[in-house]
């Protein structure tokens, strides 16, 4: 078993996730123990149906395991109800989605307040507009997600991510839903972000390239840990 | 491609995935509540007709002073109608010294044709049915009889020259006339003793009634038949013409059973219009998947026709079966109250319920259904691209014009139609452009307000189209729902005013002026109070400005009956209660020579205010102007009268006065004393009418109150399924909220914020509305005087509020407890 060390951010003892079917018991995950330390960035690769997304759904406190713990920054997420996770997720976490999850009747600045109005916190405009312009969309502030384009959307998403400085960012392939020239930009600016953000990065992808950019490889297959 | 069998394949899946659930629900109401309804209020109209018809003891009546052609009678048994005699005449009667103008009736075999007789022997807790008149050589007898001429039951009662052994006491006789000239007790008797009475000879004033009963075309074909061979003085008499106060109660009836069928049919529209969208909605991603794969849109569209025409069917024929066991448990319910034998369902009906299912259906679900036509295959790769909505004229225009033609259908008036449609249809579009400035003005002052609110008010901003169409369901449900129930309370009360409990029960008539002050104080004296006295001259209308009235009158018309008699003429100074002036003004002080003439009988003589009627009143000539038209109800039990004269015109001409009363059932013996003591006054008992009336009403009442629970269930099941169907939307912005960190505080704050003030709106709007549209029923429609509801103004906010609000936020309960990734996946 791994030790946890002063900069562990996330620690998970013997992870596992179940769901009862017609057919018996189907196992997604088991066995998952896991360390990252602050500001790693680590991506998570394997096939479809590996398990890759319902790890980070775990991690990020939007599912709960069947089996196992997960302690974020010190504090246990499986001990935590779901509201004391909500207040987890909007104190520490940032997401990026592959279908980018905006909401479709807010602008692209009401989008990225969000979390910050969440948060209780006053000026989420001022931040909000100014983290749209560093990704280049400062123009578009009043556009709903109908009127922007796919690499668009995911800018408005990456923005939203950062707005709220997390510590840990989640990205689920947040490629998948763009053209490879665009995907290409959106990867440089979460890395950018990122690193100016000092966040850990945990992201999930098919993509090779893109989980050589990260410090660490952890691949799944049949929901272990190889 | 095997449309039909696909069609089956994803109508399947879909039930078992529980996508169809609210449609099927919503359209299972429409089918199961208009097929219950059509059902009910056929078997329930055919069933009062049926009783009503018991008010003449027959489906049709000649009435005659002479007998009428065997000719006549045989044509009727050609046309296979059964038929009865009855013969009335007063006569007499003279026992122990005493003596008493009895109202003989002589009855054949047959009679009644329709409903029965009621009898007793000793009270009336032990009444038997009776279903023919006595058999010859006996009389049953009015109880006063007995009294008044010192008899018992079994002794022998002389009428004319022929004895007859007073056998039992009648209590309830169908078609006793509110006939002012056949008001004394009653002695039925058999026609077959009637030539041994002696009475009949020629010129003997008799009243005669030729009844009939068969099947509604052979009747309606005889009275074509007969009616060109009718002399003056004979009349057909059915219960619209002859029974104007029951006519109105019933008229009423049936239009509040219209009414309860429209408003069931508009909510579940409405339902089945949101649940369809939500259907659609739910679909884009498989039609664009279908459209890629190569299907024409016109194969689209006909996939999912055929997908919800077998839905209806299916459904149609489980809201039959449900329909029609409604029904059966409503009339069970109502056993007690209505008459013993009830009519047949009637097929025609069910078929009349599954077409207007069916018909709801497509023209509600059809113009969202229609959107899937147009969803471009680009979907595929990019899922936010949604079709362009369908047009809102075809959207709303379908929509309306079978509201519309349902309307047409329960009303079979094409102006108070075409009035409430276009009344609604305003209202709808001012209250949508008011609701939409609502929620423009509510965007601006977002910025102010604190999160809870703001995020609560986001969910209605969002989509302000789709915010304005779910208030108007909304309030087009709300606004059914308080029609129905206000109607029928106002119905309920309005009856209950016309009859209340001391109505008057009796009539005294033919006091002459000498005896008007002795009569009063005998009144007062045994407490018989509020009594208004009226004079009552006899006089026939001849000319209106110089033209024969015969010349004027369309044959069978109102006018016609009352040209070709004697009216009872009046005068007063004030006008009688109950009557109101609808054109010119009534006479402020004594002014010679004015008449005020009755509404309907106006407008059937075409007479206009300031137009000149000359009457022959006592053999004189009396002319006079008219100052002003009346209406007034009949239905009263007071004494009303076609034509009111100022005071100062009438009074030289001989005349006697008539009067209304309350008496209790254990004062009756006051109606002999006061025969006595004023020979001439002749006393109309009007217990039994009232009885009826009273019985009528309150069976009416019931079936009534039966059809808003139904009403008020469907609209609040309705109103559940359409926010369900609006809930899709609202969980998956909740799962992404919490996903940021939204807890569940406030997400449920947030909700319930946001159906609250959905439904508080609606219910506003509704208030509005409704109010609108009673006005209108109410002074169109129902002919009830208009009172505001100011307790709408309260309840249906509130209402409105209550529901959506708790509704909504039960509705969303899940998504706080749901891990939201579960939420975000299956979007």
């Amino acid at each position: 078993m791994q030790t946890q060390t002063s900069t562990t951010i996330i620690v998970t003892e013997n992870l596992g996730k179940s769901v009862k079917t017609s057919n018996g018991t189907l196992h997604i995950l088991s066995g998952i123990n896991l360390q990252v330390a602050s500001g790693e960035s680590v991506a998570i690769v394997g096939e479809s149906g590996s398990g890759k997304s319902t790890l980070i759904s775990l991690l990020a406190g939007l599912d709960t395991p069947t089996t196992g713990t997960i302690r974020l920054d010190g504090k246990s997420l499986t001990d935590m109800d779901e509201d004391g996770r909500a207040a987890m997720r909007n104190q520490m976490i940032g997401f990026v989605f592959q279908s980018f999850q905006l909401l479709q009747g807010l602008t692209a600045l009401e989008n990225v307040m969000l979390p910050l109005e969440l948060r209780g916190e006053v000026n989420a405009k001022q931040a909000a507009v100014a983290l749209l312009g560093r990704v280049g969309l400062s123009e578009r502030l009043t556009h709903t997600p109908r009127q922007l384009s796919g690499g668009e959307q995911q800018r408005v998403a990456l923005a939203r991510a950062f707005v709220s400085k997390p510590a840990v960012l989640f990205a689920d392939e947040p490629t998948g839903n763009l053209d490879s020239k665009t995907g290409a930009k959106i990867i440089e600016l979460l890395f950018e972000l990122n690193l100016e953000n000092k966040a850990t990065l945990i992201l999930v992808t098919h993509d090779q390239t893109l989980a050589d950019r990260c410090q660490r490889i952890i691949r799944l297959d049949a929901g272990r840990m190889i | 491609m095997n449309l039909f069998g696909l069609a089956l394949r994803l109508l399947w899946r879909d039930s078992r995935a529980g996508e169809l659930t609210i449609l099927f629900l919503a359209l299972l109401i429409a089918v199961t509540s208009s097929t219950a309804i059509t059902l009910f209020s056929d078997r329930l109209e055919r069933t009062m007709t049926d009783q009503t018809a018991e008010f003449l003891a027959a489906d049709m009546v000649i009435s005659s002073h002479v007998p009428i052609p065997e000719s006549w009678l045989k044509k009727a048994t050609g046309m296979k109608l059964d038929q009865a005699q009855t013969a009335e005449f007063s006569s007499v009667l003279i026992e122990h010294d005493e003596l008493l103008l009895a109202g003989i009736k002589a009855v054949s075999e047959q009679y009644p044709l329709r409903g029965f007789l009621k009898t007793t022997v000793s009270d009336y807790s032990a009444e038997t049915i009776e279903h023919q008149g006595p058999p010859p050589g006996f009389a049953w007898v009015e109880k006063r009889i007995l009294s008044a001429l010192k008899l018992n039951l079994g002794d022998p009662v002389t009428v004319g020259e022929k004895k007859l052994i007073t056998s039992k006491l009648i209590t309830y006789e169908p078609d006793k006339q509110g006939d002012i000239y056949s008001l004394s007790p009653r002695v039925m008797m058999n026609q077959q003793d009637l030539p041994e009475t002696g009475i009949i000879q020629p010129g003997s004033h008799v009243h005669y009634f030729f009844q009939f009963r068969g099947e509604p075309e052979q009747l309606a074909e005889f009275k074509r038949w007969v009616k060109p061979h009718l002399n003056l003085a004979q009349r057909i008499l059915d219960i619209h013409e002859d029974r104007p106060e029951l006519g109105s109660a019933l008229n009423r009836a049936e239009r509040y059973l219209g009414l309860s069928s429209i408003v069931i049919i508009i909510i579940s529209g409405v339902a089945i219009a949101m649940a369809t969208r939500r259907y659609t909605e739910r679909h884009l991603d498989a039609t664009a998947i279908l459209r890629c794969l190569g299907s024409k849109q016109n194969d689209v569209l006909g996939l999912f026709i055929g997908q919800f025409l077998i839905l209806g069917l299916l459904t149609s024929a489980i809201g039959c079966a449900l329909g029609w066991f409604a029904q059966e448990i409503l009339f069970t319910l109502l056993r007690d109250l209505l008459p013993q034998t009830v009519a047949k369902p009637g097929m025609l009906a069910v078929f009349f319920g599954v077409m207007t299912g069916m018909t709801v259906l497509m023209g509600f679900a059809l113009p969202p259904l229609l959107q899937l036509r147009k969803v471009s295959p680009v979907r595929v790769l990019r899922r936010d691209l949604a079709p362009l909505p369908a047009s809102a004229w075809l959207v709303y225009g379908l929509a309306f014009s079978i509201v519309g033609v349902l309307i047409w259908r329960y009303t079979e008036d094409f102006n108070m139609t075409v009035t409430l449609f276009c009344t609604g249809l305003a209202l709808l579009l001012i209250l949508g452009l008011l609701a939409h400035l609502i929620l423009v003005l509510t965007r601006r002052s977002l910025s102010n307000l604190s999160l809870n609110w703001r995020f609560g008010l986001q969910g209605l901003l969002r989509d302000s189209r789709a915010t304005v169409s779910q208030i108007l369901a909304f309030t087009i449900t709300l606004v059914a729902m308080a029609l129905s129930f206000t109607v029928r309370n106002d119905l309920i009360e309005n009856w209950r005013q016309q009859l209340p409990e001391h109505a008057p029960n009796h009539f005294a008539l033919n006091i002459f002026p000498d005896q008007l002050s002795p009569v009063q104080a005998d009144f007062k004296e045994q407490g018989i109070g509020g009594s208004q006295f009226y004079p009552v001259i006899r006089g026939r209308l001849t000319e209106i400005n110089g033209v024969p009235v015969q010349k004027i009158v369309t044959k069978d018309s109102q006018g016609e009956n009352a040209t070709h008699r004697e009216l009872s003429l009046t005068w007063t100074k004030n006008l009688p209660e109950d009557n109101k002036i609808v054109k010119g003004s009534w006479w402020p002080t004594e002014k010679k020579a004015e008449v005020s003439v009755e509404q309907k009988l106006a407008e059937s003589l075409k007479i206009n205010l300031g137009d000149r009627l000359l009457f022959i009143v006592g053999g004189q000539q009396l002319t006079a102007t008219v100052s002003s038209i009346r209406s007034l109800r009949w239905d009263t039990m007071k004494p009303n009268f076609y034509m009111i004269f100022s005071p100062g015109t009438l009074e030289s001409f001989p005349g006697t006065f008539i009067t209304s009363f309350y008496l209790p059932e254990n004062k009756k013996n006051y109606l002999n004393q006061l025969v006595k003591k004023f020979p001439a006054i002749t006393i109309l008992e009007v217990d039994l009418i009232l009885k009826q009336f009273k019985m009528i009403l309150m069976q009416l009442t019931q079936a009534i109150n039966y059809l808003l629970y139904f009403a008020l269930m469907a609209g609040f099941t309705v109103l559940f399924s359409a926010i369900y169907s609006t809930l899709d939307n609202r969980i998956y912005e909740s799962a992404l909220l919490r996903t940021f960190g939204a807890n569940r505080v406030l997400l449920r704050i947030m909700h319930l914020i946001e159906f609250t003030l959905l439904g508080l709106v609606s219910g506003i709007l509704a208030a509005i509305i409704s109010e609108a549209l009673l006005f209108m029923l109410y002074t169109r429609a129902l002919s009830m005087d208009y009172q505001p509801t100011y307790y709408l103004w309260i309840a249906l906010p509130l209402i409105g509020a209550f529901a959506v609000g708790i509704t909504g936020r039960w509705g969303v309960r899940h998504v706080v407890n749901t891990p939201p990734l579960t939420v975000l996946r299956d979007s």
